[in-house]
């Protein structure tokens, strides 16, 4: 055995994690239950490249992406970057090869994506995405097949409990549009905003006495401009123009069809996050759970990024961090054991090794987790070596060819029932 | 009985011009007596509770979701950079953070210093004020004390919280710049407030009348 402090001298860099056997199982179990679940609405998976140039990635995508990118050069000197999220490179491959392709195109991904933030909630530099992305489909029957599909995804990945916020970035934008202030206001008054700051604005106001009331009256309302469908109604009375009009529609057409998709239950509304404006150019939304202060799934409605890549086709989709959606799960009191073999199988020494070989291969394909015994242990130390592993099951290949098994319930062993798979099929475990 | 709202309180004398509020704000609060010892404390309406932390952490319970919502001086929750809402201000915790120096200091403008050291216990907020003036400052991350550094040579420049000016004075030193005017802040988790959004709007709310009857 290596000593003890030699793991002192092998550290792991920053932000970057291990997952041992029940994480890894979780994540698999998520991973699983999103695909079927993803795979059921039509969508198809793609695997992205872990790295591309750098000015590929860093696209018009705002700063503080690009000052979260993990840099290094290839041979020839040409910067490359880690991929910070997939969204990006999936609007590449569309724009670049799918884009004659028959619309709309539902995409899948899962994987690493690596960014320098300080880790958070189980986001580390590195961590695991997951998402979809529907392209070709402008609308709010897509945008409502995107958020539906959220909502489906979260439920199979075994999240009980969840709210979806949705918002528009129109509304805002709008807002903006009609308020016509000069850049440095427009700069405060989204800050106050970001940070539902309700008294900066008023400050913000008190500064811009020019201001007609109903303007005022807009931006005072913003930060109360969340929570259930009420919003919406309450949104309607301070539109100062088409855009925030438009914006509103959306949004209410959105509920509708959510309403079909019977996950209204999920749903809040928010038109007061403006977040990633630059980047989003119709609906978003933010999913959150108790028990974890951030949000676990992103996504919205972004329909000029593809053109960046090729000819601009309209998109909108999501991404959620399986690592917060363990933890969501964890604090909801979903807790899964580490995964054990059904059955530890010695003996193998004798002349019923062989014997006892072809009764695991027979095991496994029942679908039993069959592990042998390589030690040679006797059978009450194999018995031992199981129970203290956690395995339910010792079985013992025993001279004569005769197998014995041996459990929790008896204090000795027993012919393991021979013929009948029957029995042997119920040890299995899920 | 509904769950009720966790709020993180800065231990000291913010916590109890905070609690002061509260009460005015129609909540049941505990009882100056009990503000000792025990770090979580219930509300007798069972609407609210209270956990006491170190006033610089109150915006990390409040980013994590172990607090939904807290009190925070302006100032930390600046220097801590946490991602939270911050719905309203509150009137009181009123103090300045400024740059000093000694009284006896040459009357240099700070854009002309070559490459300052400066003691702080805020690195976060002075790293950014000389940065942003092209000013490669040399920071000295200290947690207290931090008016002695210049007086011993440790430091050219301090960066720290100013109320009256009198310990500054005191010790021979002045003010130079402000850098932020400070007070409390109500500071709210990002999750809780869409899934606690009745209880959070109401203290919101709440907070924000008792605030307008005082100055009325």
């Amino acid at each position: 055995m290596p000593d003890r402090t030699s793991s002192m001298d092998r550290p792991l860099p920053e932000g970057v994690r291990d997952l041992l056997f029940a994480d890894t199982a979780a994540f698999r179990r998520m991973e699983a239950a999103l695909q079927a679940t993803w795979s059921a609405w039509g969508y198809r998976e793609i695997h992205l490249p872990t790295f591309e140039y750098a000015d590929t990635l860093a696209t018009d995508v705002g700063s503080q992406v690009d000052a979260e990118l993990y840099r290094f050069f290839d041979r020839h000197g040409r910067t490359l970057a880690l991929r910070p999220d997939m969204t990006i490179p999936t609007a590449r491959v569309v724009g670049t090869r799918l884009y004659d392709q028959p619309m709309p195109l539902r995409l899948a991904y899962t994987g690493s994506v690596f960014r320098y933030e300080a880790p958070r909630a189980g986001r580390q530099h590195e961590f695991s995405q997951a998402g979809i992305e529907l392209i070709g489909a402008p609308g709010t029957v897509a945008d409502a097949e995107v958020v539906a599909l959220a909502a489906a995804a979260l439920q199979a990945a075994g999240l009980p409990e969840f709210r979806i916020t949705l918002g528009h970035v129109g509304f805002f934008r709008g807002l903006l549009a009609g308020l016509a202030l000069p850049e440095r206001m427009t700069a405060r008054l989204q800050s106050a905003v970001a940070r539902k700051s309700e008294v900066e604005l008023s400050l913000l106001l008190a500064e811009m006495p020019g201001l007609p009331p109903v303007a005022r009256q807009a931006v005072l309302t913003l930060p109360r401009l969340s929570g259930g469908a009420g919003v919406l109604a309450a949104a309607e009375a301070v539109c100062l123009n088409a855009t925030m009009m438009r914006a509103l529609a959306d949004l209410r057409s959105l509920a509708e069809l959510l309403d079909g998709y019977g996950v209204s239950s999920f749903v809040t509304y928010d038109l007061a996050e403006v977040r990633d404006l630059g980047y989003y150019t119709g609906i978003t939304f933010e999913g959150f759970a108790p028990g974890l202060g951030f949000g676990l799934i992103s996504g919205g409605r972004y329909d000029t990024l593809i053109g960046h890549f090729g000819p601009a086709s309209p998109a909108v989709g999501w991404a959620l961090t399986l690592d917060r959606l363990l933890l969501a799960r964890e604090s909801q009191g979903m807790i899964e054991g580490e995964p054990r073999p059904d059955v530890l199988l010695g003996g193998l020494a004798g002349a019923a090794g062989a014997a006892a070989l072809g009764w695991a291969a027979a095991a496994r394909e029942r679908g039993l987790k069959v592990e042998v015994d390589p030690l040679g242990l006797e059978a009450e130390a194999l018995w031992r070596a199981a129970a203290a592993r956690g395995i339910a099951r010792a079985v013992y290949a025993a001279a004569g060819g005769l197998l014995e098994v041996r459990d929790a319930h008896a204090a000795e062993w027993r012919a393991t029932p021979h013929g009948s798979w029957e029995e042997v099929a119920s040890w299995r475990s899920l | 009985m509904a769950e009720p709202l966790t709020v993180a309180l800065p231990k000291g004398r913010l916590a109890d011009d905070a609690l002061a509020l509260l009460a005015r704000a129609g909540y049941a609060v505990p009882a100056n007596g009990e503000n000792g010892r025990r770090l979580v404390l219930d509300g007798a309406d069972g609407r609210l509770r209270f956990i006491m932390v170190k006033p610089a952490d109150v915006p990390v319970f409040v980013e994590y979701g172990a607090a939904d919502v807290g009190i925070a001086g302006l100032d930390v929750l600046r220097e801590a950079g946490r991602d939270v809402y911050e719905p309203l201000r509150l009137p009181f915790g009123y103090c300045r953070l400024v740059v000093a120096g000694r009284s006896d200091r040459p009357d240099l403008p700070l854009r002309l210093e070559r490459s300052p050291r400066i003691a702080t216990k805020f690195p976060r907020l002075t790293e950014a004020f000389f940065r942003k003036r092209g000013i490669a400052a040399e920071l000295i991350i200290m947690s207290g004390s931090v008016e002695l550094a210049p007086l011993v040579g440790l430091a050219d420049l301090i960066v720290d919280l100013v109320q009256t000016g009198a310990t500054l004075r005191e010790n021979g030193l002045v003010e130079l710049r402000t850098i932020l005017e400070s007070q409390a802040v109500l500071i709210a988790n990002r999750a809780s407030y869409r899934l606690a959004a009745a209880k959070v709007r109401a203290l919101i709310d709440a907070l924000a009348s008792a605030v307008q009857r005082a100055t009325d």
